[in-house]
C-alpha cells in the first residue's frame, strides 16, 4: 500500500472534505449559469449558439414582463421589510418574556414546518368572499352577502401573498435572532440595566446593533425566497400583472422554443438582482469578520 | 397571607413581562388559526354560506388523501418521506464535511468556499430549477428519484451548512486532540468526542433538510417531471381549485407528517441529553 | 447610601439558594461577601441588583424598600466576573454608557469618560475596539464604567478571578485606592479569604444560603464562629504585611501583635492554631533550636 505522508495527507483532508459540497455547488452553478445564458439566446443543445440582447432588452420593454419585475420587487420588499419587524419584535418579546419550550415549538417550529402553499390555501379559506372572515362580518352586520367582499385571491395589491410569507417569514426571522438575543439579555442585557438602561434602550443601543449581522442574513433569505416563489403568487396573485417566477415558468413551459429564452431573460434579471443583493451581503460579511477579529 | 401574596406576585415578575406574554399569545393564536382552519375543512362535508361552522362532517376528505386517490395515497406518502430522509442525511453529511473543512483547516479558497457555499440561499430556486432541467434531462437523471434527491439535496445544503459550521465552531478540535493524545485513532476519537458535540447540529440539520424536501414543489415538479409523484406535487393542483375538503385534507395530512417526524427528532435530542435547556438563569 | 439585605429568602426551579439573609452595608463601606462556590453569594448581589426578584424579605436603600424598583432604577452598577463589554462600542462609549442612559451631553460625557479611564491608568485607550484590549485592561475599563454613572452601590462578583495572580494584586489596590477616592458603597463576592481579609471593611461569610458570620476581617480570622469559617482561613499561608505600634497591617486587615517589633512582618495562620504575627526582623538566633538540624 502507498503510504502518504502526514503532511501531505493534512494538507489533502479540507480538499477531500470539501469536495461532495463543491460537487453540488457545481451543479447549482452550472444550472444557474446555463439558464442565464439561454436568456441570451445560447443554447448549445439545439445549435443555437449567437449571442443576442433581445430577450433581455425585451423583457425591459415588453409591458407584461416590466411591469411584472416591479410587482415581484414590491411584493418581496414589503414582505421582507414586514417579516424582519415582525420577527425581531416577536424575538425580543419572546427573550424579554422567558417563553416556554412548547411555545417555541408552536410560534416558531410550526410556521417553519408548514408549506407555503397550505398557508396560502387557509388564507383562501379565511378571505375569499365565501371565506370565514367575510361570514364573521356577515354575523356582525357588516357584510351582507358573499360578494360584497373583496377576494383576497387576485387582488392586485398582493395582500393576500403578502400574509403568507409574513405568517412564513416572521417565525423564520425570530428563529434566526432568537438566541442571539436570548445570550444577549442573560449577558450585556444584565449588564446594561445594571448601568441604568431601561429594557427600550437596552435593546436598541446594545441587542439591535449585535443582531445586525443575524437580521442583514434573514433578511436577504427572507427577500430572495419571496422574491422567486412560485407557489403563493400562483395560487393567491392577479391575473396581471403576474409575479415574474409565474410569468417565467409559464414562458418557459411554452412549446415555442423562443419563449423560454424570455424565460430565462427574466430569470436571469431574477439573478441580477439577487447578486446585488448577494454582493451586499458579502460586503457585510466581512466588515463582521473584521470587527471581530 | 399579604407576604405570600408579595412574594407570588414577585414570582410572576420574574416569570415574564404581562405585555411581551400579551404579544407572544396574540402570535400564538395567529399561528393556530390557519392550521386549525384547515383542520376543520378537512372534515367538513357541507358548509354553507354564512355559517361559522360545518353543518356536517365526514371522512371524505382523508379517506380520499390515504386510500382513493388513485388507489395510491399512501404509496406516495411513503415515496414523499423515503425521499426527504434521503435528502436529509445526504445534505447533512455533506455539510457536515464542508463545515470541518471551513472551521478545523486553513487552506486556499477557504473563504471563497464558504461564500459560495452560502449563495444558493440568494438565488431562487425557480431560477435554478429551470436552469437545470435541461442538464438533468440530458445526464439521464430527470424523472428519476435520484434526480429529484439530488436537486432537493443542492437547495437544502446552504441550511445545513449554516447549522453544521455554527456547531462545529463551537465543538473545536480541542477535545478531540486531547483524545489522540491519549491514544486515540482518528475515527475513534471523533466518533468519540466531537460527534456527540455536533449530534445537536446534526438533528437540526437532518430536520430542516426533511422539511425543506419535504415541502418542495416546484423543484420536484420540474425534475420528477410527474414521473416522481411526492405529497407536494399530488397535492398542489387540489388546492388551487376544486374541492376545498380534499385540499384541506391533504393539508393536514401533510402538516401532521411534517410535525410527526419533527417530534420524533425533538424526542431523540432529548433522548440524548443533548436538548438545549432555556430554564431561567439555567 | 446604606443598604440593608433584610431576611432575604430565594428558591430557583426549587432549590433554596438563599436562605433568611440579612446584613448591612454602611455608606461608603466596602464589604465582601465570602464563600466557596455555590454558596449563593453572586445571586446575593442580583438581588440587590434587582436582577433577580427574591421570594421573601426586601432590600433597603437608605432605608427605603426598592423591591418594586426595576434593576436600571437602582443605579447599583455591577462589575462582573465575565466583563460583559458591550462588543459594539469603543471603550470611551462603554466607559460613557451609564452617562447616555442618565442624558448627558455628549461632550461632559466623553470629559467624564476620560477621566474615569485616567482613574483606571488606561488613559490612550479611548478609542480602542473592546477586544483589543488584554483581559486585565477589559476588566479596568469595565470598573471605569460602573464607576462613570456615580452609582449609588457598586457590586463587585469575584472581579478578579479572572486575572492572573500579579494582575489580580494591582487590581486589588486599584479597587481599593478608587474605592477610597470616590467613597462609594462597595460589596464585593470572592471566595478567596486573603482578598476578604485585605480589602474589606467588613466580611459576611455564607455557606449554603445561610449567613454564617458577620464582622471585621480580624473578627473572622481570630474568632471564627465555627469550624467552617475557622477552616475557610485555616490553610497555612502567610500574609505578608507589617507591624506598627503593636499592631500588624495589611490592606485594611488590623490584628493586634503584642510584643512585636515594628516593620516588615509576617501574619502566620496554621491549621488548628490561632493565628500569630511574626516579625521578619527577628534576629536569626530568635529561631527555635529545633530549626537548625535541616
Amino acid at each position: 500500500m502507498l503510504k502518504i505522508p502526514r503532511k501531505t495527507r493534512r494538507a489533502i483532508a479540507p480538499y477531500a472534505l470539501a469536495l461532495p459540497g463543491a460537487v453540488l455547488l457545481f451543479i447549482f452553478f452550472y444550472g444557474v449559469i446555463n439558464g442565464v445564458f439561454q436568456g441570451f439566446g445560447i443554447m448549445p443543445f439545439l445549435g443555437r449558439i449567437e449571442f443576442t440582447l433581445d430577450y433581455y432588452i425585451e423583457a425591459f420593454t415588453r409591458s407584461d414582463l416590466s411591469s411584472s419585475i416591479v410587482y415581484s420587487l414590491y411584493l418581496s420588499a414589503v414582505s421582507a421589510v414586514l417579516a424582519i419587524i415582525g420577527g425581531v419584535a416577536i424575538s425580543a418579546v419572546m427573550t424579554r418574556a422567558r417563553t416556554s419550550r412548547l411555545t417555541r415549538l408552536v410560534n416558531i417550529q410550526i410556521p417553519i414546518m408548514t408549506m407555503h402553499s397550505l398557508v396560502a390555501l387557509a388564507v383562501i379559506c379565511l378571505f375569499t368572499g365565501s371565506g370565514l372572515f367575510p361570514r364573521l362580518l356577515y354575523h356582525l352586520g357588516i357584510v351582507s352577502d358573499p360578494n360584497t367582499f373583496v377576494s383576497v385571491v387576485g387582488a392586485s395589491s398582493g395582500w393576500g401573498i403578502i400574509l403568507v410569507y409574513l405568517w412564513k417569514e416572521i417565525p423564520f426571522v425570530a428563529f434566526c435572532t432568537v438566541t442571539i438575543m436570548a445570550n444577549i439579555s442573560d449577558s450585556l442585557g444584565e449588564a446594561a440595566a445594571t448601568l441604568g438602561a431601561n429594557p427600550l434602550k437596552t435593546f436598541f443601543t446594545v441587542t439591535l446593533p449585535l443582531c445586525k449581522g443575524a437580521i442583514v442574513k434573514a433578511f436577504l433569505i427572507v427577500f430572495t425566497f419571496a422574491f422567486g416563489s412560485y407557489e403563493v403568487p400562483f395560487l393567491l396573485g392577479p391575473t396581471l400583472p403576474k409575479a415574474m417566477p409565474v410569468l417565467a415558468y409559464i414562458e418557459f413551459q411554452d412549446p415555442d422554443i423562443i419563449n423560454r429564452c424570455y424565460a430565462m431573460a427574466l430569470n436571469g434579471i431574477m439573478v441580477l438582482i439577487c447578486s446585488l443583493f448577494a454582493l451586499v451581503y458579502f460586503i457585510v460579511l466581512q466588515r463582521e469578520r473584521k470587527g471581530r477579529m | 397571607m399579604a407576604a405570600s401574596n408579595a412574594a407570588a406576585t414577585r414570582r410572576k415578575k420574574r416569570n415574564g413581562k404581562p405585555f411581551s406574554k400579551l404579544f407572544v399569545a396574540i402570535h400564538v393564536l395567529i399561528v393556530l388559526l390557519p392550521i386549525s382552519v384547515i383542520a376543520v375543512w378537512a372534515c367538513a362535508d357541507r358548509w354553507q354560506w354564512p355559517l361559522l361552522l360545518p353543518e356536517e362532517f365526514s371522512m371524505r376528505g382523508i379517506e380520499e388523501v390515504l386510500f382513493s386517490s388513485n388507489g395510491q395515497g399512501l404509496a406516495v406518502m411513503g415515496q414523499s418521506i423515503a425521499i426527504a430522509f434521503a435528502v436529509a442525511v445526504l445534505t447533512t453529511i455533506v455539510a457536515a464535511m464542508a463545515a470541518r473543512a471551513i472551521c478545523n483547516y486553513t487552506w486556499v479558497g477557504r473563504n471563497a468556499y464558504s461564500f459560495l457555499l452560502v449563495v444558493p440561499f440568494l438565488i431562487p430556486t425557480t431560477v435554478f430549477a429551470m436552469g437545470v432541467q435541461v442538464l438533468f434531462i440530458h445526464a439521464g437523471i430527470a424523472r428519476t428519484v435520484f434526480g429529484v434527491i439530488l436537486a432537493h439535496s443542492i437547495c437544502a445544503l446552504p441550511y445545513a451548512v449554516t447549522i453544521m459550521i455554527d456547531v462545529t465552531r463551537a465543538a473545536g478540535t480541542r477535545l478531540e486532540d486531547a483524545a489522540r493524545t491519549l491514544g486515540a485513532g482518528p475515527l475513534r476519537s471523533f466518533v468519540s468526542t466531537t460527534l456527540p458535540a455536533l449530534m445537536p447540529g446534526i438533528l437540526s440539520s437532518i430536520s430542516m433538510s426533511y422539511i425543506l424536501s419535504f415541502s418542495q414543489y416546484f423543484l420536484t415538479l420540474l425534475i420528477g417531471g410527474g414521473a416522481v409523484r411526492t405529497f407536494a406535487t399530488v397535492m398542489f393542483p387540489y388546492l388551487s381549485g376544486g374541492d376545498r375538503t380534499i385540499a384541506a385534507a391533504y393539508g393536514i395530512s401533510f402538516i401532521l407528517a411534517t410535525f410527526v417526524v419533527f417530534l420524533i427528532f425533538e424526542w431523540l435530542l432529548r433522548r440524548f441529553g443533548l436538548g438545549k435547556r432555556t430554564d431561567l438563569y439555567g | 447610601m446604606h443598604l440593608t439585605f433584610d431576611h432575604i429568602s430565594l428558591a430557583l426551579s426549587g432549590k433554596t439558594i438563599l436562605d433568611d439573609i440579612s446584613f448591612e452595608v454602611a455608606d461608603g463601606e466596602f464589604v465582601s461577601i465570602l464563600g466557596e462556590s455555590g454558596a449563593g453569594k453572586s445571586t446575593t448581589l442580583k438581588v440587590v441588583a434587582g436582577l433577580i426578584p427574591q421570594d421573601e424579605g426586601s432590600v433597603l436603600f437608605d432605608g427605603q424598600p426598592v423591591d418594586d424598583l426595576p434593576t436600571h432604577k437602582r443605579s447599583c452598577a455591577i462589575v462582573f466576573q465575565d466583563i460583559r463589554l458591550f462588543p459594539n462600542m469603543n471603550v470611551q462609549d462603554n466607559v460613557a454608557f451609564p452617562l447616555k442612559m442618565q442624558g448627558v451631553a455628549k461632550a461632559e460625557r466623553l470629559r467624564v469618560a476620560q477621566e474615569m479611564l485616567e482613574a483606571v491608568k488606561l488613559p490612550d485607550m479611548g478609542t480602542r475596539r473592546v477586544h483589543e484590549l488584554s483581559g486585565g485592561q477589559q476588566q479596568r475599563v469595565a470598573l471605569a464604567r460602573a464607576l462613570a454613572g456615580h452609582p449609588r452601590a457598586i457590586l463587585l462578583d469575584e472581579p478578579f478571578s479572572g486575572l492572573d495572580e500579579q494582575l489580580r494584586e494591582e487590581m486589588r489596590s486599584l479597587v481599593l485606592s478608587l474605592h477610597e477616592r470616590f467613597g462609594m458603597t462597595s460589596l464585593m463576592v470572592t471566595h478567596d479569604p486573603d482578598e476578604a481579609l485585605t480589602m474589606s471593611d467588613r466580611i459576611v461569610y455564607v455557606s449554603e444560603g445561610k449567613l454564617i458570620q458577620e464582622g471585621t476581617p480580624a473578627d473572622l480570622l481570630l474568632r471564627p464562629r465555627n469550624q467552617l469559617v475557622a477552616s475557610c482561613f485555616g490553610d497555612t499561608s502567610a500574609i505578608e504585611g507589617a507591624v506598627a505600634e503593636e499592631v500588624f497591617r495589611v490592606g485594611k486587615l488590623e490584628v493586634p501583635a503584642p510584643e512585636v517589633a515594628d516593620g516588615p512582618a509576617v501574619l502566620v495562620r496554621v491549621q488548628g492554631s490561632v493565628p500569630f504575627v511574626h516579625s521578619l526582623e527577628a534576629p536569626a538566633a530568635a529561631l527555635p533550636a529545633s530549626e537548625e538540624g535541616r
